[in-house]
């Protein structure tokens, strides 16, 4: 194994090591949170709700639960991993040492994306337990899944990154990502929403992923499915290299 | 002892053969707010000194320390570590040094064990190595019994100690202390002393801040002073002494800051 390999599977390891540490809230928490949404949105009001666009609604709403599962612990993970380490001014150590920028920021991507992973990983597993989930296309779920994981994990380090308090971290979590994942469709179809909520909603970005990746199990999108896995992958390629360049230049890392 | 040499002439062949362990040239870092903390600061510090860097808060000592480090970014100027580049080829320059803060800035996740084992990672030493090394360096800082402890749960004391083993975990060839005895005990300094001392004799450079002038006195082959981001003096002790005409490094310290009216030799003679 190279210097440059050790090197980074040690950055890595510190931020798997950092959540499994406090796996009772960053992976059982996050658990509990989509067990609950599976029973009350699911089972409880799930009964009384007729199919959407035939299909169960507790089907119809687990690869939106799994989708968030995974883009709200990447996000969540990465920024206050950072922050944590900018406050205790311990990132010094990994900022001092001969890692490169883009070690540095695929390191602190991967620990939420992994957490990510983990957390839908067994939000799918579990749902598999409580009801029969179909996995129709399993080259858009892949894929549309890494790519969502990647994204959120990508936004979790900037806003770590520019964050100078916890209350910058949760701000953007509460204000910004649960409005837009909640109103992307987790719970609903776009198309019952009335004018001009359904409209407004095709301008959030959050629904072309969740549509890619309920297509991916369901079979069922209202978008186009190749048109959303390209602009999702520039979306994630440009806020990647935003956050490269903001390694590179040391913003607000480095003095 | 002392390396009584400031800086060797431009392209000299004792330059191209030793390079410096540490060579700095006009490097000035200035804040986006505007504030010049180093204004064309230029050193040389010799492979195996113990070279002390005196000032008063906010004189810019940290800010050279992270510049050197790569914490910060120099505005301008040349920084050499062993004769590498550390600011545009900064990797194998890093690699050469450790780095003490003064601040005690453990990660509350690691324990006494995993933080030296993961800064050794960082540096690329592998496993094998890098368990050698931490039982040695936990041994030798007596944070043996403590190797599974988290380090937040640790006194300060051993989070002194333990900031310093991992500053040493790589075997860097020039260590940079900063402060290291802020705010410590008589008992833990004496015993900060001779871990110093210990690693110096192993032949390791080691550039020192710190506002104790009895340590420097006693630990440092050359000092220099610095005051508002520039290098005032810089000899050993007793050539700073004999420059500002002065009995000790007390009194040509209190002479460069300004404030000799402070001199308690003055003072006892009035």
């Amino acid at each position: 194994m190279t210097a440059t390999q050790i090197r980074f599977l040690a950055l890595l390891r510190r931020e798997i090591n950092r959540f499994l540490k406090i796996k009772r809230q960053t992976v059982g928490a996050p658990m509990l949170e989509t067990f609950l949404y599976i029973s009350v949105f699911g089972a409880a009001l799930g009964s009384r709700i007729d199919k959407l666009h035939g299909i169960d609604y507790v089907v119809f709403i687990i690869p939106g639960l799994i989708m968030m599962a995974w883009a709200m612990n990447a996000f969540s993970n990465n920024a206050s991993s950072i922050l944590q380490q900018k406050f205790q001014r311990s990132i010094d150590d990994q900022l001092s040492s001969p890692a490169t920028p883009l070690e540095l920021l695929l390191a602190f991507s991967l620990g939420g994306f992994l957490r990510g992973m983990t957390v839908s990983t067994l939000t799918f597993v579990a749902a598999s337990i409580l009801v029969d989930v179909p996995v129709e296309h399993v080259l858009v779920v892949i894929p549309a899944l890494f790519l969502v994981g990647f994204f959120f994990a990508q936004l979790g380090v900037l806003i770590g990154v520019r964050a100078e308090q916890f209350d910058d971290v949760s701000f953007a979590q509460t204000f910004v990502l649960q409005p837009l994942i909640f109103l992307g469709g987790v719970f609903y179809s776009a198309t019952l929403l009335p004018e001009p909520f359904e409209t407004i909603t095709h301008f959030n970005p959050v629904y072309y992923m969740i549509g890619l990746v309920r297509y991916g199990f369901l079979g069922f999108t209202e978008q186009n499915v190749a048109l959303s896995l390209v602009l999702l992958s520039l979306a994630t390629l440009a806020l990647f290299a935003v956050n490269l360049r903001l390694f590179v230049s040391g913003y607000k890392l480095r003095a | 002892m002392a390396f009584e040499v400031t800086a060797p002439a431009e392209g000299s062949t004792a330059e191209a053969s030793l390079p410096a362990a540490l060579r700095i040239r006009d490097l000035v870092k200035r804040y986006p707010t505007g504030t010049e903390a180093l204004r064309g600061v230029s050193l040389d510090v010799a492979p195996g000194e113990l070279f002390g860097l005196l000032g008063p808060n906010g004189a810019g000592k940290s800010t050279l320390i992270h510049c050197v480090t790569g914490l910060a970014l120099p505005t301008s100027g040349t920084i050499e570590v062993f004769g590498h580049d550390a600011i545009r080829h900064a990797g194998r320059a890093r690699e050469l040094v450790g780095l003490a803060q003064q601040d005690l800035n453990l990660d509350w996740f690691l324990t006494v064990e995993e933080t030296l084992d993961y800064h050794g990672g960082y540096f690329g030493m592998p496993r094998r190595e890098r368990r050698a090394r931490v039982t040695e360096l936990l041994e030798t800082f007596s944070l043996t019994e403590k190797r599974d402890e988290r380090t937040r749960t640790l006194s300060g004391g051993m989070k002194r100690r333990l900031v310093l083993a991992r500053a040493l975990m790589h075997r860097p060839r020039l260590l940079i202390l900063d402060e290291p005895t802020a705010g410590v005990d008589v008992e833990l300094r004496l015993e900060l002393w001779h871990y110093v001392q210990r690693v110096r004799d192993e032949g390791t450079t080691i550039l020192l801040t710190t506002h104790y002038l009895e340590e420097a006195e006693q630990l440092c082959d050359r000092i220099a002073f610095i005051a508002n981001g520039e290098i005032v003096a810089e000899g050993t002790s007793a050539s700073l002494a004999e420059q500002f005409g002065v009995s000790g490094l007390e009194d040509a310290y209190l002479e460069i800051v300004g404030r000799k009216e402070l001199s308690r030799a003055r003072m006892s003679a009035e």
